[in-house]
C-alpha cells in the first residue's frame, strides 16, 4: 500500500516536470505555429544555467527559490533572443524552414553548452533541506518531491489565470485564431509573440533548473526533454494547456507504475500510449483540429519537374561519382558511399514529405528496420549478400505497411509525432532485446559477400542501386500515381470527389517510402559492417529531415542536393573542427533566412527567374 | 480625413489595384460600390495594410500611411471590419470588445461596451456568450462593436449587409446613420444598392482596380448611365 503511494507520489513530481517544459511548448505553438525544436534545448540550457547561479547562491531554500526565478528569466531572454533575431523572420516561411531552422538552433545550443560547461555531467550539491524526507504511510517521501509535485498545479491555474484572466492573455488567444485581425485591432503581434516565447522560454528553464536536485544538467537532455515534451503536448492536444497538464499526468503516471510492473517495456510504454490516443483521437485528449492560423502565407510545396540543365547536372555528378574510385582514396571512398545511401534514405524521406505531405520525425524506423533486416538475414539466417538486401526494403515495407494504417489517418505534427513514436518503440526493441540484437553492442561482422568486400566494388554497387532507387521514386512519383498522391494531399475531399482514396494513397507511399529507406539501411549495414541501435535513433531520423530541408520538398533534385551537401559539410567539418555542431546550425539558420524556400527550391526560382527576365 | 492617389496593389503577380484615386471628407458616409471582384476588398485590405500597395500615397489623418504595419496603421485611428467578420470564436463578446480596446482619441468619449450595447441592443444579452456560438447578423454587430472600441477616426466596413435578413440590415443603416451622428467617418464597401442609399451621401465605383465614378449619392442615382455601365449585373 505504502509503496504504490510513494510510487504515486513520484509519478506526480515527475509529472509536474514534463508539465512545465510541455506547456511552454504547447503555447508558443498555439501562438506562433511554429514546431519549436529548440524547446528541449532550452530546457538544458535551464539546468545549465541554474547550475551555474544556483552553485553561486547559498544553499537554503528561499536563495533556491531566487534562483530558480532568475534561471527563468535568463533562459526568457536567451528565447527572446532567438524570436527576434531568427523565428521573427520566418513566421511566414513554409512550416518545415521553421522546423529546420529550429534545428539549427539546437546544434548550436549543444556546441555552446559543451564550450562553456564542458563534457561532464554537472550536479548540484545537495544541502539538508534538500534530503529532507517526510514519513507518509510508513513511507519515507522525500520533501522535494512533494514540492514538484505542488508546482504543476500552481503553474497550471498561474497560466490559467494569466489567459483567462488578463488582457494580456485575451490578446494572446485572440492571436492564437487570428493573427492578422487582431493586428487590424491595433495590436503589434510581434511584441506579442516575442512575449508568447519568452513566458515559455521561462518555463522551460524553470524547468530545468528545478530537475536539478534530483538529476543533472548534462548533454543529452535536451533532445530526450524534447521527445517527452512533444509526446505530451501531442498527447494532451497541440496548444491545451489542461489537456497537457492531462497528458503530463497520464504519462508520467504509467512511468512511475509501468517501470515497477513491466521494467523492460516503460520506454516504449509512452509511444505505446501516444500511438493508442492518437488512433483513438486523431487530435489528443483535449486538442480540436486544427484550422490554419489566419494571416500566415503558407504557400503549398509543388513538386516541379527538373528543368533540363538541372539534368545535364545530375548526369555530370553521376558520372564523376562512378569514376571516383579510380582516383580517391579508401577515406573519400567510404565517405561516397555514405554519400550514396545518404541520398536515397533523403529521397524516401522526401516522397513522404513532399508529394505525401507527411513529415516523419522517426524516418530512420525503416532505416534501421533495414539494416537489422539484413544483418539478421546474413547472421541469423545464414543467407546471402543479395538476399539481405532483398530482404532489408521487404520487412522495412512490411512493417510500413502494418503500422501505416495507423499512421495515414493523421496530418501534420501528429502524424509525425506517430511515426517518431514507432521509431522509439523499434529504437527500445533493438535496445531492450539483447538476446536476439545485442542491445547497445549491436550485431557485428556484417560483412559483404565475398565479391563485393573491394570497397570499390562495394561502392559500385551501392552507387547503382542508390541511384536506381531514387531515379525508381522519381519515376513512381511523376507517373499519374504521383499526381493522384499530391491530390489527396492538396485536398483529401477533392480528390475523393474524383475518386481517389487518399487514405490508400498515403499508404502506399509510405511503405514506398519505407521500402527504400529500409534498402538504405541494409547498404549501411554492410559498408560498416555492423549495426546498432543508433541506426534507429531520433539523431538518425533528424538527418533525414535535415537533408530534406536543406534541399528543399519542392522539387526531386532538392532531397538529392541536401543528403550530398549535408553528409559532405559534415565529414568535411568533422574534420576541421570540433565545433562542427556549431558551424553546421549556423550554416542552417544562414540558409533558412537567405534561402526561404530551400536550395534547390531557390535555385530553381532564381533560374525561372532568370529566364523570363 | 482620407487622401488615396494611385494606388497599386499585387496578390502575388496579380495586378489587382491598378491606380487607384480617391479622397474621403471628414464626416462623410462614403459607399464603394462594384461589381464581385472589382476590387472592393482589396482596397479595404490596403487601406488597413493586409495587402500592401506596391506603389502610390494613402494620407491618413496628416501622414502617409502606405507600407505601414498594420497594426500601426489602426493604431493611427484606421478602424477595419472585414467581410469575412473574423469574430474570435473562442472568446466571449466581452472579451472580443476587449481586443478591439485602445485609448481614446481626438478628446472624444471613448467607446465603452455600455455605449456599444445602447447601439447594438443584441448584444447586451448575450455579453459572456463566446463568438462561435452567435449569428450571422449578430456576429456582424460584434465585428463592428469589436473596432469601434479601439475609436477609430474613420471606420471601414467591408459589405456590412451581406448575407442578413432584412430586418437585421435595418438596424445595420440605423446604426451606421447613428454613427455618423457621433461625428465617426465611415467608409463602406457595398452590393446591396437600397442599403447604400439608406446610408451613404457619397459613392465611388470601382471597376477591374480602377475607379471610374465619384461623386455624391444622388448624383449616382441620377446619373442612369453610370449606373447601367458599372454596376448592373
Ligand atoms: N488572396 C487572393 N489571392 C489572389 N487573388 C485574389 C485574392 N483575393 C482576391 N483576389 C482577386 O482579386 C480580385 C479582387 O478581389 P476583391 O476581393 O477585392 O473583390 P471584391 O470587389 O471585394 O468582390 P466581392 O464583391 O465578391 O467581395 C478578384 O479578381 C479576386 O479573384
Ligand atoms: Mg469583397
Amino acid at each position: 500500500m505504502g509503496f504504490i503511494l510513494v510510487q504515486f507520489l513520484t509519478g506526480l513530481a515527475s509529472a509536474s516536470s514534463l508539465f512545465l517544459v510541455a506547456a511552454g511548448l504547447t503555447v508558443i505553438f498555439g501562438v506562433t505555429r511554429v514546431v519549436n525544436f529548440a524547446h528541449g534545448s532550452l530546457y538544458m540550457l535551464g539546468a545549465y544555467l541554474g547550475w551555474t547561479i544556483l552553485s553561486a547562491l547559498p544553499r537554503d531554500p528561499a536563495w533556491f527559490a531566487l534562483g530558480v526565478v532568475l534561471t527563468g528569466a535568463g533562459v526568457a531572454a536567451i528565447g527572446m533572443t532567438i524570436e527576434t533575431t531568427l523565428l521573427r523572420r520566418i513566421y511566414k516561411a513554409p512550416e518545415l524552414l521553421q522546423l529546420l531552422a529550429t534545428f539549427g538552433v539546437v546544434l548550436i545550443v549543444q556546441d555552446v553548452v559543451l564550450k562553456v560547461w564542458g563534457p561532464d555531467d554537472l550536479t548540484l550539491p545537495r544541502p539538508r533541506w534538500m534530503r529532507a524526507f517526510v514519513t507518509i504511510a510508513d513511507q519515507r517521501v522525500p520533501v522535494y518531491d512533494l514540492l514538484t509535485i505542488a508546482i504543476g498545479p500552481l503553474m497550471l491555474l498561474g497560466l490559467w489565470l494569466l489567459f483567462t484572466r488578463t488582457r494580456w492573455g485575451t490578446l494572446v488567444r485572440a492571436a492564437t485564431q487570428d493573427r492578422e485581425m487582431v493586428a487590424a485591432l491595433g495590436v503589434d503581434q510581434r511584441r506579442l509573440f516575442t512575449a508568447v516565447f519568452a513566458l515559455g522560454a521561462g518555463l522551460a528553464g524553470i524547468g530545468g533548473a528545478l530537475a536539478l536536485p534530483d538529476g543533472s544538467a548534462n548533454g543529452q537532455m535536451d533532445l530526450t526533454v524534447i521527445t517527452d515534451a512533444f509526446v505530451v503536448v501531442v498527447v494532451g492536444g497541440l496548444g491545451s494547456l489542461p489537456g497537457a497538464f492531462l497528458a503530463s499526468l497520464t504519462i508520467a503516471l504509467l512511468q512511475a507504475f509501468g517501470i515497477v510492473l513491466f521494467p523492460k517495456i516503460t520506454l516504449v510504454l509512452v509511444f505505446i500510449v501516444m500511438a493508442v490516443v492518437l488512433v483513438l483521437r486523431p487530435n489528443g485528449l483535449l486538442g480540436r483540429p486544427l484550422a490554419a492560423a489566419r494571416g500566415d502565407a503558407n504557400t503549398p510545396a509543388l513538386v516541379r519537374a527538373a528543368v533540363p540543365a538541372l539534368r545535364w547536372l545530375g548526369a555530370a555528378v553521376l558520372l564523376l561519382a562512378a569514376l571516383a574510385p579510380l582516383f580517391a582514396g579508401p577515406f573519400a571512398l567510404s565517405v561516397l558511399t555514405e554519400m550514396a545511401i545518404a541520398m536515397l534514405f533523403a529521397a524516401s524521406l522526401h516522397a513522404m514529405m513532399g508529394p505525401g505531405g507527411m513529415v516523419s520525425f522517426g524516418h530512420a524506423a525503416w532505416f534501421g528496420l533495414g539494416a537489422y533486416g539484413a544483418a539478421f538475414a546474413v547472421k541469423g539466417l545464414a543467407l546471402s549478400m543479395p538476399a539481405a538486401l532483398i530482404i532489408a526494403p521487404a520487412g522495412a515495407a512490411l512493417a510500413a505497411l502494418l503500422f501505416g494504417g495507423f499512421v495515414v489517418r493523421l496530418s501534420g505534427v501528429y502524424l509525425a509525432m506517430l511515426t517518431l513514436a514507432f521509431a522509439q518503440i523499434v529504437w527500445a526493441i533493438m535496445f531492450q532485446a539483447v538476446s536476439v540484437t545485442g542491445g547497445d553492442n549491436g550485431i557485428l561482422g556484417v560483412w559483404p559477400a565475398a565479391w563485393a568486400t573491394d570497397p570499390r566494388t562495394y561502392y559500385w554497387l551501392t552507387l547503382a542501386i542508390c541511384t536506381a532507387g531514387v531515379l525508381l521514386l522519381r519515376r513512381i512519383l511523376y507517373a499519374p500515381f504521383g499526381y493522384a498522391l499530391r491530390a489527396a494531399r492538396d485536398s483529401e475531399t477533392r480528390a475523393a470527389a474524383i475518386g481517389l482514396n487518399a487514405a490508400w494513397l498515403r499508404l502506399a507511399a509510405l511503405v514506398m517510402a519505407g521500402a527504400a529507406a529500409g534498402l538504405a539501411g541494409g547498404l549501411t549495414a554492410f559498408a560498416k559492417g555492423s549495426v546498432f541501435p543508433g541506426y534507429v535513433s531520433i539523431g538518425r531520423s533528424v538527418d533525414a529531415l535535415l537533408m530534406v530541408l536543406l534541399g528543399g520538398v519542392q522539387s526531386m533534385a532538392g532531397p538529392v542536393a541536401g543528403a550530398l551537401v549535408y553528409t559532405g559539410l559534415f565529414d568535411i567539418l568533422l574534420m576541421v573542427t570540433d565545433l562542427w555542431r556549431l558551424v553546421l546550425g549556423l550554416s542552417i539558420v544562414a540558409l533558412v533566412l537567405i534561402f526561404p524556400q530551400g536550395i534547390a527550391g531557390t535555385v530553381h526560382r532564381l533560374w525561372l527567374r532568370g529566364r523570363e527576365a | 480625413m482620407l487622401n488615396v492617389a494611385d494606388v497599386h496593389s499585387y496578390y502575388g503577380r496579380a495586378h489587382i489595384l491598378q491606380g487607384v484615386s480617391f479622397a474621403l471628407p471628414a464626416g462623410a458616409v462614403m459607399v464603394l460600390l462594384g461589381r464581385n471582384g472589382a476590387g472592393k476588398s482589396t482596397t479595404m485590405k490596403t487601406l488597413i495594410g493586409i495587402v500592401r500597395p506596391a506603389q502610390g500615397r494613402i494620407e491618413f489623418a496628416g501622414a502617409d500611411i502606405a507600407g505601414w504595419d498594420t497594426h500601426r496603421i489602426a493604431r493611427a485611428g484606421l478602424g477595419y471590419v472585414p467581410e469575412e467578420r473574423r469574430i474570435f470564436t473562442d472568446l466571449t463578446v466581452m472579451e472580443n470588445l476587449e481586443v478591439g480596446r485602445q485609448p481614446a482619441r481626438d478628446n472624444r468619449p471613448p467607446w465603452t461596451p455600455d455605449r456599444l450595447f445602447a447601439l447594438f441592443p443584441n448584444l447586451g444579452r448575450m455579453r459572456n456568450r463566446t463568438g462561435g456560438r452567435m449569428s450571422g447578423g449578430e456576429q456582424q454587430m460584434l465585428a463592428i462593436a469589436r473596432t469601434l472600441m479601439g475609436n477609430p477616426r474613420l471606420l471601414l466596413l467591408d459589405e456590412p449587409s451581406e448575407g442578413l435578413a432584412p430586418v437585421i440590415v435595418e438596424e445595420m443603416a440605423n446604426a451606421i446613420l447613428a454613427l455618423k451622428q457621433e461625428g465617426v467617418t465611415v467608409f463602406l464597401a457595398e452590393q446591396n444598392p437600397h442599403f447604400a442609399a439608406r446610408v451613404a451621401d457619397r459613392a465611388t465605383v470601382i471597376e477591374q482596380g480602377r475607379i471610374v465614378w465619384t461623386g455624391t449619392m444622388a448624383a449616382l442615382q441620377a446619373d442612369e448611365a453610370a449606373r447601367s455601365a458599372y454596376l448592373a449585373v
